[in-house]
């Protein structure tokens, strides 16, 4: 057998040149092994093997882009799909200052239903059809990113597939991750999902005028929301009247005015 | 439902690194997947093994290690952060459970490839006493 380190690591690490000379006297009975480095190496160079890793990295390059060389203040939206996401940005849209250049992007499994009622707001959109995917990932984005002029642009929206569990292992880059949740889908819904709402930056309880039509309350979301992530900004909306939304727009005003240190995505 | 991409993703950094020794199937692929992640690893498993399959590699041995989380808090904690009750899987919060602010992973959200064995090149079996 013969035993392979890796290659990155070999420089740093003398010990191979031990197992080299081991080898030579007492070989192992295994098959050849290729072990890869740790992704905490001081110098990081293997974060390829770390697939969660990479996208995180990607995320990060990502804002780097958008956010400080293109100075575009990116918005993610996720929520489960009929959550009210689209709804909400066409309502941030119509808030928005007349010379704000918008760009969105629209995540869907499949169709261009999202993207089409975009086209009918003045916006720049690029619809991305993941086809198997759950999520957005950033090189999804990315390869998006292509339709816009990102010269053009002061704020990005980007809609992410309708989904409460997989985004959050993936973000984009984006300075605040908006999480929308409704009160069609239960007043547990929170409690269902704690690990999305960590990784959410501020959560939007929609739907509001008929929470008693079907049996939810919003206080128990609102006081779920706050044992999860007790730092996270919550709204309360009705999206079909535009109820509430002038707090989520002054909130993303706020984001954009705070500016590009954001910590962790 | 992202365990697809993900095994892809592994598969191909794999065969990468199985070419680099002039092999063109892997025999044991091992990773390490962190706690606090969304990736379920009986899913990944079944994934990475179909996967295999569809290029040929129909005996490929999939060993998953489970990675605990660890987290520091700028408060001065570090350590295991709690998990959510009542889940059937290990859930860790992200909070301190010191002072109750969010904690950053220092630990528990990888998906990395740790190591790989490829079939003995028959070159390197000469000599070879096993």
């Amino acid at each position: 057998m013969t035993l392979f380190t890796h290659p990155r690591r070999s420089h740093r690490f003398p010990i191979h040149r031990l197992r080299r000379v081991l080898r030579r006297k007492n070989p192992l009975p295994v098959a050849r092994a290729h072990r890869f480095g740790h992704g905490d190496d001081a110098d990081g160079t293997d974060m390829s093997d770390d697939v969660l890793a990479q996208y995180r990295e990607q995320a990060r390059a990502l804002h780097e882009r958008l956010v400080h060389d293109h100075d575009v203040s990116v918005v993610e939206f996720l929520g489960a799909t009929g959550s009210g996401k689209t709804t909400l940005i066409e309502h941030l849209i119509e808030r928005a200052p007349s010379d704000e250049a918008i760009g969105v992007v629209v995540g869907d499994v499949a169709g261009d239903d999202d993207a089409r009622r975009f086209r009918t707001h003045d916006v720049d959109v690029a619809n991305v059809t993941t086809g198997k995917e759950c999520h957005l990932d950033p090189g999804l984005l990315g390869d998006a990113l292509t339709d816009l002029d990102l010269n053009a642009l002061d704020r990005l929206y980007v809609e992410n597939v309708g989904n409460m569990v997989c985004p959050a292992d993936f973000p984009l880059g984006a300075q605040a991750r908006v999480l929308v949740v409704s009160t069609t889908e239960g007043d547990d819904v929170v409690r269902k999902h704690p690990l999305l709402f960590e990784a959410c930056d501020a959560a939007v309880i929609n739907k509001i005028d008929i929470a008693d039509a079907v049996g939810a309350d919003i206080d128990r979301m609102a006081s779920d929301i706050a044992d999860v992530a007790p730092e996270m900004d919550v709204f309360r909306t009705n999206g079909r009247d535009g109820d509430g939304l002038d707090a989520v727009a002054s909130f993303l005003t706020d984001v954009r005015a705070a500016g590009h240190d954001h910590a962790h995505h | 439902m992202h365990e697809l991409s993900v095994a892809e993703e592994l598969l191909a950094r794999a065969s990468e690194a199985a070419a680099d020794h002039g092999a063109d199937t892997v025999e044991t692929l091992t990773v390490e997947l962190g706690v606090a992640t969304h990736v379920n690893p009986t899913q990944l498993r079944f994934c990475l093994e179909t996967v295999a399959e569809t290029r040929g590699d129909s005996d490929l041995t999939v060993e998953i290690e489970s990675v605990d989380p660890q987290a520091a808090c700028d408060c001065g904690w570090a350590g295991e952060p709690p998990s959510f009750g009542a889940t059937a899987g290990r859930v860790p919060t992200a909070r301190c459970p010191d002072c109750g602010s969010s904690v950053e992973f220092t630990s528990g959200k990888e998906c990395r490839l740790a190591s790989i064995t490829v079939p003995d090149a028959p070159e390197c079996n000469e000599g070879v006493h096993t």
